[in-house]
């Protein structure tokens, strides 16, 4: 057992190009598995620091999000008066799942500098860092549900039963966003400036989902090209689920799973080529 | 600069400097052909824009040439071993230390180890400065899956050793860097490995302390853990080890006899790579 633990990060990088997809995934989940303590100790600390540095604490973080979506239901909910009823909760709903794919990538762009001391001392996967961010960010979607109920009861929505369904969407959102925080990372251990890029991309990605409007409101041919990004679909199970009442249907979400976990294999795959490469340019 | 015409004519290992072959696990950490290349950067281009612009204007993307830290470097080092790492500086120690330690890949040939293996390489590296001692053990052993409660039930002990259970729950940093390199090396013997690497690390602390460290390495030689040591005190070096690996421009020039090593990297012929660059 102890045996494995010491040689494994040698002779798995020294092997990479025979790996096959599998091995990618099995060696990912298993070292979730492995460093759980870590993820845990990792993701209460973000939580203490996050919530412990103002004196509103949790409150303010759940504020902050809630003015923002105050004043987009404000004006949108105007604009939108005629097709859709209850524009915060649908707002909302679609909100939570791009803020968590679009802040936990980003926020993974600096986790590999942040982390050089610990990678030259201790040998580990690379990739636990990007992780804990992606588990504090699901700890923080989870906790976002209480302002979204509360919103659901002022307006008046009706909360579905499905809403308990909501973990199934958040697998493969899992999946999709560790994939594409992976390949945030390695381009920040390179260059220092591609957060630039970055945000430019995820501004561009983010209008091309169905946050603010559905997809009725969008010209057929431009549907067809962006609902191939799992996202488009991933944002309106989640809607489904927590403004609809409606559990996704099984093929979509199955090949929606399956995109997701290509862009997990890409991810991966690039992390591991990379891999190596870091500690030279830390 | 890959070619060293100068090479010493008994660098070659003569039949009884050769350990007698043994069998496989015996051997704690074996180490075959084990190169490692380090890209020398004259000007890396830090941001994608620099390196954009670069490109347009000169059309290559490769700022680098590479330089080789270590170069085939091959030996094994027996269980209950202690081997000492010597020679100048930039021969290649540190890396060798490193590649074995599992922090730097090799880019050509293999380290196997059989056991757990530890490295007391830059103490406290891992440590996050906003966290206190307790905090900061928890992380660091969680990183070697440490579960929560063998982390637990370590925490005492840890604190005892460094002598730091008043400012237990002191962030780190606002300790004393004394206090800071006790903490790290209490953290790192706690684990208790079979095969420890040290990179001279022996003298943190005051005399006292430093006292303390000396005993618990005598107790990890008493065990017959496998150590691997780096150090310049060769007086002490030629007591502790058992054999000793010379190395020069990250190649090894003798594996061997202590004394003999020593003897040969006192000798004139003994390149450094300062003095051949």
């Amino acid at each position: 057992m102890q045996t494995a633990v010491a040689v494994e990060p040698v002779r798995s990088s020294s092997s990479v190009s025979s790996r096959v997809a599998s091995n990618l995934f099995i060696d990912f989940f298993r070292n979730i598995v492995q460093y759980r303590e870590y993820l845990k100790q990792s993701v209460a600390r973000d939580l203490r620091r996050r919530y412990k540095r103002s004196v509103l604490g949790y409150i303010w973080s759940m504020l902050n999000p809630l003015l923002m979506m105050t004043i987009l239901a404000i004006v949108f909910s105007n604009i939108m008066r005629h097709s859709v009823h209850d524009y915060a909760v649908f707002l909302f709903s679609g909100m939570l799942t791009w803020t968590y794919f679009s802040s936990t990538s980003q926020g993974c762009l600096g986790t590999i500098r942040a982390n050089a001391r610990i990678m030259e001392q201790v040998p580990v996967p690379k990739y636990i860092f990007p992780l804990s961010v992606g588990f504090s960010g699901l700890v923080d979607l989870l906790l976002s549900f209480v302002p979204l109920l509360l919103v659901m009861i002022v307006v008046g929505h009706d909360i579905p039963v499905t809403i308990f369904a909501v973990p199934l969407v958040l697998l493969p959102l899992f999946c999709i966003t560790m994939g594409i925080s992976l390949i945030c990372a390695v381009s920040n251990v390179f260059f220092e400036d591609t957060q630039h890029l970055v945000e430019v991309i995820f501004r561009a990605v983010y209008y091309l989902c169905p946050v603010l409007y559905t997809r009725e409101h969008l010209p057929q041919w431009l549907v067809k090209w962006a609902s191939l990004n799992p996202m488009f679909g991933l944002i309106e199970m989640m809607r489904g689920l927590i403004y609809d009442g409606q559990l996704p249907d099984a093929e979509k979400y199955f090949t929606n799973f399956g995109g997701c976990l290509v862009v997990l294999m890409i991810g991966l795959w690039i992390f591991r080529r990379a891999d190596r490469k870091f500690i030279y340019f830390l | 600069m890959a070619s060293q015409p100068m090479m010493m004519s008994d660098s070659e290992l003569s039949p009884e400097q050769v350990p007698p072959p043994r069998a496989e696990e015996d051997i704690a950490v074996k180490i075959e052909g084990v190169s490692v290349a380090f890209r020398s950067y004259k000007e890396r281009p830090t941001t994608l824009k620099e390196a954009l612009i670069k490109f347009v204007r000169t059309g290559q993307f490769r700022y680098y040439s590479n330089f080789y830290a270590l170069k085939n470097v091959s030996f094994s080092v027996q269980r209950g071993q202690v081997l000492g790492i010597i020679g100048s500086n930039g021969a290649g120690k540190s890396t060798l230390l490193r590649t074995i330690a599992g922090v730097l890949p090799p880019t050509e040939g293999t380290v196997t180890v059989n056991g757990s293996l530890d490295s007391l390489i830059q103490l406290g590296a891992g440590f996050d400065s906003e966290l206190n001692a307790i905090e900061n053990i928890y992380l660091n052993s969680s990183l070697r899956r440490r579960s929560r409660a063998q982390i637990k039930a370590r925490i005492p002990h840890i604190l005892e050793f460094a002598e730091l259970e008043e400012f237990a729950t002191t962030p780190i940093k606002y300790y004393s860097s004394g206090m800071y390199a006790r903490l790290g090396f209490a953290v790192a013997i706690e684990r208790d490995p079979d095969i420890l690497i040290v990179d001279e690390v022996l003298a943190v602390g005051d005399e006292r302390f430093q006292e303390k460290c000396r005993a618990v390495f005598q107790r990890f030689l008493d065990q017959k853990k496998t150590i691997i040591i780096v150090s310049h005190g060769m007086t002490s070096l030629e007591k502790l080890a058992d054999t000793i690996v010379l190395l020069s421009k990250g190649q090894v020039v003798y594996v061997g006899d202590p004394k003999t090593a020593i003897e040969k990297y006192r000798d004139a012929d003994y390149q450094t790579a300062l003095g051949h660059a």
